[in-house]
């Protein structure tokens, strides 16, 4: 009994919280393309370059002298203005052709690379880092946990929370739903549509970037960091069901505690083999993920 | 658009065919040429155009005809090389009898996977379909048994029949060009077929198909096993001209490459992806060599494609040489057979 | 009959063609590395040590009174991409000789381009045991240090430093990561050192922490690690985060840290050893002036890389003036058992399997410094040689 007692605290416990500190990464960066496809039916391909540029721009105001905290504001309203761009020069382009979804995925397939490249270009292939604004580390049932992880899980709720609310509690949240379910009557409404595209997706870019600030110091930043976030981005949020922003945090929570815990007993060379044979056993169970999309029910 | 579409499409049938026998046609002009000048580097590097240009094939028929988009059709293609590696290597270096095994392995590892990509739909079945190649990359990375991250190297030259071997450039050349225009004439064949028009359907509607009562689940699935078949018997060239296979073969970088070949060529037009296919291998080599760069310069050229000429290259000349040529349609028509 | 005597005559002419040429053109050096990717960082250095070497060479009248050239093609650390590169240098280019590959997927393939072409390839950077073992090649010779010998100058410092130690091995899951840490792990062992557990985590591996556990509940004094560039500075940072690194020795392969991440990294290195064949420290003229032109001319220092890659060009110009030629045949004879001077002593190659030999060092990073802390003599790091193709 006791040596089982020891076991979870010593050895499940820390894998339990270390796995709840990735999640929450792991649910910023999907919580950015679900409300990118929920609304606009775009899959972001170039999310991951986001979510680097968004480190990069904080590694700037920082070098500039501009403190953490600041730049963890800045960078967000930043990313927001390049994502709003993104959206009506490039986007908006293919947006309205047949088969958007197909060219739209393509097109911002395209601008990662073209991204990725730029970012190698701009500040070179080695990687950089953010020091950590908070050091030190607190006790939780006899184990340490750094103060910034903790402070990063924090911040990632209340993001989550903030989004959550935007969206199910406010006035513009309910346009965007209302806009997401049925987009020509939500126009004939007298709702300036295309601006409601480009604000969201300037939103689901904003997120991304502010995953990128919030995460640099503990993972760095290098041009093809936002590959990472790739795989288990996408299958949260097809496990979770495109465009739901309930499935993406519930998805990404329990996935990354698959993975953690799972790590204790298997290679480590499996945990994305198992990542994909949960996707595809929810997609076979129900094929629109667990949850419906945003506006839809 | 909707009510001209039978006879421009007829029509547009026909510029592509023009354009496909003047496919061909440069092709055996280059291989002379390069074999006169006694170039090797130019031949061996078409060659690899060509090879890639079936992987192109097989994405083309999944995107332009089905309608459902790959993004790990890299999965066959670098199985279609490691098998190949392997029978080369270990039991015999008869190219018929490597295209042949390749040919059926990995129309029973499409079926595997198609079974589990084809009942999702639309971007799920593309993001499936990418995270099964992902997920296979990353076990042949990482299985010491087929060389993990080295790959295999040492795999010999495959023979065509005695004296001709892959590693003959010209003879190698003309061998998979052969080989493209074979699985070029199947396709293009295949879609004069009901079984090609029911595709066709498909793409357009597929609830409507499946009213008429059609089942569309199993005219996908046996797409997406003749695209991996096509993928992994062009994969099996690979080895034969390179001499060796690593797990890059399966990475995205090659599913990506094969739809940036299909869209700049032109998606739907089966001819489109070998243009794109021959023309991107080429860039890729000469920007390449002028600057580290050469993806930016590629991503530009490819957002630019997908933005003004969604149709492609080959999807924009055809309707345009059809104004041209209305005229000399017959003639048209007999160079097509010849070829 | 006439073919053979067409043939012939092409041959003759084109025989005559080259020994006029030989007077007169530059020696063409075919560089495949990669400029773009994941490595290029590595590719950088790479380029800058063959850069500065070759510019000295040509201001000192060339090799054997012919200039050299440079041509660079950029792999992308694809080997499918680095093969396709090789056999435009060789066949449009015409280079005499290749070099540049960083991956050992890459190292093995190009050399097997040269194979075909009969001519000369080396890498100054994979270190994979294999490419001068198992899978050597009599086409391809290596001037770095394989990942055996620098296993067995660390393995002689920890003998040394912390006797009986207890050490944990967190490599990078893939054959690469798994060879180094088992090459060490046997070093280690054979000198008394404990194996307190192992843990392999995927490559490109964004989060650590899943593992500190297991690490802590092991207890060992020691951590041995062979991750590389991007993947230790997460690696790094968060174990101090975790502040694991306390009372904690850290030992690495050589690329582990690197003058390219050891920036990054930053007060987290502080500490870490890892046994290399190249110290920017390392006590002898040569290498004082290759350090004082290389700051001066990249404003960056050289690392393992570009000392490697710049003594390379000295080995390709002895062997050539040794040979008096170009010939591949002639200039493989020459190179096998030659000894050359480098930023890092004397340098032999073994002729059975065209590895060089060196001295090693177990080198100490020290407020963002590398020091030397330790050296093993070539003769001992150097391991049998298991090369049996040739």
């Amino acid at each position: 009994m006791a040596e089982a007692l020891e076991w979870m605290q010593y050895v499940l416990a820390p894998q339990v919280i270390n796995g709840a500190s990735i999640g929450v990464a792991v649910v910023l960066m999907a919580l950015g393309l679900t409300i990118i496809f929920g609304l606009l039916d775009v899959i972001n391909m170039a999310h991951g370059e986001f979510y680097a540029m968004g480190a990069y721009a904080a590694v700037i105001l920082i070098a500039i002298g501009i403190p953490f905290w600041w730049a963890l504001l800045l960078t967000p309203l930043f990313m927001a203005v390049v994502g709003y761009a993104v959206e009506r020069t490039l986007i908006q382009r293919v947006f309205h052709s047949k088969d958007r979804h197909t060219l739209t995925l393509l097109l911002t397939f395209g601008l990662a690379i073209v991204l990725e490249d730029v970012l190698k270009i701009a500040f070179g292939a080695n990687p950089m880092r953010i020091e950590t604004p908070i050091g030190g580390s607190i006790e939780v049932f006899g184990l340490f946990f750094p103060n910034y992880r903790m402070f990063v899980m924090g911040m990632g709720s209340a993001i989550v929370a903030a989004v959550w609310i935007f969206i199910f509690r406010t006035r513009v949240g309910a346009i965007v739903r209302a806009a997401a379910f049925d987009r020509h009557m939500t126009a004939s409404l007298g709702v300036p549509v295309n601006k409601v595209y480009a604000l969201t997706f300037a939103l689901g870019v904003a997120l991304a970037g502010i995953a990128g600030v919030l995460l640099a110091p503990i993972y760095s930043v290098f041009p093809t960091m936002g590959r990472d976030f790739v795989l288990i981005a996408f299958s949260v949020v097809i496990i979770g069901g495109m465009g739901s922003i309930k499935g993406a945090v519930i998805a990404g929570l329990l996935l990354t505690q698959i993975q953690s815990i799972s790590s204790l007993y298997i290679s480590p060379v499996w945990s994305d083999p198992l990542l994909f044979g949960c996707m595809v056993l929810v997609l076979m169970w129900r094929p629109q993920g667990l949850f419906g999309r945003l506006g839809h029910g | 658009m909707g009510e001209f579409s039978r006879p421009a499409s007829s029509k547009q049938i026909n510029s592509l065919r023009l354009l496909a026998v003047l496919f061909f046609a440069i092709s055996c002009v280059f291989a002379f040429i390069a074999t006169v000048v006694e170039d090797v580097f130019f031949l061996r590097l078409a060659t690899e155009a060509m090879i890639f240009g079936g992987l192109a094939l097989s994405v083309d028929l999944l995107l332009g005809i089905t309608g459902l988009l790959p993004l790990g059709q890299a999965l066959f293609f670098g199985f279609g090389a490691y098998a190949a590696a392997l029978i080369l290597k270990n039991w015999t270096v008869s190219i018929w009898l490597v295209l042949l095994a390749c040919m059926l392995s990995s129309a029973l590892v499409g079926l595997v996977a198609g079974l589990i990509a084809i009942r999702s739909k639309g971007v799920y079945f593309a993001l499936i379909s990418f995270g099964l190649a992902q997920v296979v990359s990353k076990i042949v990375f990482n299985t010491v048994e087929l060389g993990a991250s080295d790959g295999i190297i040492g795999v010999p030259n495959a023979q065509i029949l005695p004296g001709l071997s892959s590693g003959q450039p010209t003879v190698f050349f003309l061998f998979a060009l052969m080989f493209i225009a074979l699985v070029y004439s199947l396709l293009n064949y295949l879609m004069k077929t009901p079984y090609g028009r029911q595709l066709i359907a498909i793409k357009a509607n597929e609830h409507r198909v499946a009213f008429l009562g059609f089942n569309t689940w199993r005219f996908k699935l046996s797409a997406f096993v003749l695209a991996a078949s096509i993928a992994g018997t062009s994969g099996a060239l690979y080895p034969m001209l390179r001499g060796f296979v690593s797990p890059e073969l399966m990475f995205f970088q090659v599913s990506g490459n094969a739809i940036i070949n299909v869209i700049v060529g032109g998606t739907g037009t089966l001819i489109g992806p070998l243009y794109g296919s021959a023309l991107l291998t080429g860039l890729r080599s000469v920007v390449g060599s002028f600057t580290p760069h050469h993806q930016l310069v590629i991503g530009v050229l490819f957002m630019i494609v997908v933005i003004l000429f969604p149709r492609g290259i080959i999807g924009y000349l055809a309707p345009m040489l059809d104004r041209r040529c209305q005229k000399g349609q017959g003639t048209v028509q007999q160079e097509a057979r010849g070829g | 009959m006439r073919q053979t005597i067409l043939s012939a005559s092409v041959i003759a002419a084109m025989l005559f063609c080259a020994g006029v040429q030989a007077q007169s053109d530059p020696i063409k050096i075919g560089v495949v590395t990669p400029l773009s990717g994941t490595y290029a960082g590595i590719g950088q250095q790479v380029k800058w040590g063959l850069d500065l070497a070759t510019k000295e060479i040509n201001a000192s009248g060339g090799i054997a009174g012919r200039k050299v050239e440079l041509i660079y093609e950029d792999e992308e650390a694809n080997p499918a991409v680095a093969v396709q590169k090789a056999e435009k240098l060789l066949q449009v280019s015409k280079v005499d000789f290749l070099t540049g590959t960083v991956n050992s997927g890459s190292t093995l393939a190009v050399g097997q381009v040269a194979e075909r072409n009969n001519r000369l390839a080396s890498t100054t950077v994979s270190f994979a045991d294999s490419i001068t073992a198992d899978k050597c090649s009599p086409n391809m010779f290596r001037v770095n240090a394989r990942a055996g010998m620098q296993s067995a100058a660390l393995a002689e410092w920890l003998a040394k430093a912390k006797p009986n130690a207890n050490v944990y091995y967190l490599g990078p899951d893939y054959e690469m990561g798994r060879s180094t840490v088992a090459a060490f792990k046997a070093a280690a062992e054979a000198k008394g050192a404990k194996t307190a557990g192992e843990v392999f985590a995927p490559l490109d591996n964004k989060d650590y922490s899943p593992y500190f556990g297991q690490i802590r509940g092991a207890r060992p004094n020691v951590i041995y690690t062979s991750v590389a560039g991007n993947d230790t500075v997460r690696l790094m940072t968060q174990m101090a985060e975790f502040g694991l690194n306390r009372n904690l020795q850290v030992l690495g392969a050589s690329g582990t840290v690197t003058s390219q991440n050891l920036a990054a990294i930053g007060k987290a290195a502080d500490g870490f050893v890892t046994g290399v064949g190249y110290s920017t420290t390392i006590d002898n003229p040569i290498n004082k002036k290759f350090v004082a032109d290389f700051e001066a001319a990249y404003k960056a220092q050289p690392d393992l890389y570009g000392a490697d890659s710049y003594g390379l060009m000295y080995f390709y110009k002895a062997a050539v003036e040794k040979a008096k030629s170009t010939d591949t045949d002639k200039v493989r004879e020459a190179m096998r058992g030659l000894q050359w001077d480098t930023p890092q002593g004397t340098k032999t190659m073994r002729a059975g399997d065209h590895q060089a030999m060196q001295d090693m060092y177990a080198v100490q990073v020290n407020d963002g410094k590398f020091v030397i802390v330790g050296k093993v003599d070539a003769d001992a790091a150097i391991g049998p040689d298991t090369c049996t193709k040739f």
